[in-house]
């Protein structure tokens, strides 16, 4: 047991160790260690971004529907609406056309009764031009007192 | 020029193969055992680090890289543990002496006088495969931690730590006029603090090691010269301590490298006021 040379020449040979170690091996990989746990940390941070984007996503999603719902609801409850409208709008079209239909039958009854009276007044005339001529026994020129005829039928039939 | 030893039994069995420059000055020899051992250990682990430097993949590491890297990640968090600031050189240091002093601790549990005979075969009367077993390893070791860490207690706290090495403990304790008695007191007191701390670094380690080693020896001759039943009593000994010693191995390594981070740590310390 004895100090001499040799122990210069191991702290020699143990700096010089301690420098290659720290420059070919620990250097390295330290560095690659490092590098790997950033990678790492980065990557969950990427996965835990992503789920905070998905639960985001999600929210966003459901709100969405809710909001689809209500709109679907909203847009049912107008048709409805507009169903009921119009629907009373065809009973209403269909009460007015009924009534003008009625209106217009109406007036036709009311033409066909004038031409009725008409037809009747004409054919009263001739039925009382026969009996005058059969009454006084003279021939009366129809043409020529047509008027005078009217006159009687009107005053005679009026309110035929 | 090698050194020639008569001696028999476990002494014989503990010299190192010495190259002296002069004979009448101790200190001008070295020892080729150990600095052949460590120099292979230590190229081993430089190419070791060369080829994995060239295999290094960034995704999921196997083999070789994955065993790398929980090493590297145990020295990291034992660092971090420690350390209140961000020193790039203190991890790979630790590192390095973990992994050097782990390694070649664990050549001591290759069979006795293997090495020893091999060495034989080349002419080389005396052969110590585990350089922690000499004294120089450690201590030359121990003394380039305690030199970074005076290094940076006069880098990061110049004056605090000139005071500590006068002030501490005496002087707050005694009257004024007696400050500058007990002063050269505090700084021996402290200078024996402070040397202490490689002292107990390295004999830790190397008496640990030579310790292993000489029962390692025992165990050994016991297996060699006690008939069937030594060998066989030999055999289960040395199985057990061949175990135990891989395991005190490991923990010396470890040992080592946490008090070099605790007293580097200690020089980083920010000063209290």
């Amino acid at each position: 047991m004895s100090i001499d040379l040799t122990f210069i020449g191991q702290i020699v040979v143990f700096l010089t160790l301690v420098y290659l170690m720290r420059k070919h091996l620990y250097g390295p990989m330290s560095e690659l260690m490092e590098a790997r746990a950033q990678k790492i940390a980065d990557g969950l941070a990427a996965a835990d971004a992503g789920m905070e984007a998905r639960a985001k996503a999600e929210a966003e999603i459901a709100e969405q529907m809710k909001e689809a719902r209500a709109r679907a609801a909203d847009i049912l409850a107008s048709a409805e609406k507009r169903a009921a409208e119009i629907g009373e709008e065809a009973v209403l079209r269909a009460r007015s056309d009924a009534e003008g239909i009625i209106d217009a039958a109406r007036e036709e009854v009311n033409a066909e009764l004038g031409r009725a009276r008409q037809i009747l007044r004409e054919e009263v005339a001739d039925i009382a031009m026969l009996a005058a001529e059969r009454v006084v026994e003279a021939e009366l020129d129809a043409k020529r007192h047509a008027k005078l005829i009217d006159g009687i039928v009107s005053t005679g039939f009026g309110n035929a | 020029m090698a050194e020639q030893s008569h001696e028999g039994g476990i002494a014989g069995h503990l010299h190192y193969w010495t190259l002296k420059f002069d004979e009448s000055n101790p200190f001008m020899q070295i020892h080729l055992d150990t600095m052949l051992v460590s120099i292979v250990v230590a190229g081993g682990m430089f190419i070791f680090a060369l080829w994995l430097k060239g295999r290094l993949v960034e995704g999921a590491p196997s083999g070789a890289q994955n065993f790398m890297e929980s090493v590297v990640g145990f020295i990291d968090d034992t660092v971090k543990d420690n350390f209140p600031v961000n020193n790039p050189l203190i991890a790979p240091l630790a590192f390095t002496i973990f992994v050097f002093i782990a390694l070649v601790n664990t050549i001591d549990i290759l069979p006795a006088f293997l090495i020893g005979n091999i060495a034989h075969l080349f002419g080389v009367e005396h052969f110590r495969p585990v350089p922690t077993n000499d004294l120089n390893l450690p201590a030359a070791m121990a003394v380039s931690v305690f030199a970074l860490v005076l290094y940076y207690e006069f880098k990061l706290k110049p004056v605090h730590f000139m005071k500590e090495l006068v002030m501490e403990p005496f002087t707050n304790l005694v009257p004024g006029f007696l400050k500058p008695i007990v002063m050269p007191i505090n700084l021996i007191l402290k200078v024996v603090e402070e040397v202490a701390k490689p002292l107990s670094l390295s004999f830790r380690l190397f008496g640990n090691m030579f310790a292993g080693e000489v029962i390692f020896l025992l165990i050994a001759f016991l297996l060699l010269g006690g008939g069937a039943v030594g060998m066989a009593a030999g055999f289960v000994i040395g199985l057990g301590w061949t175990i135990f010693h891989l395991f005190i191995g490991l923990l010396q390594a470890f040992i080592f490298m946490i008090l070099t981070v605790v007293y580097l740590s200690i020089a980083h310390q920010p000063v209290e006021h």
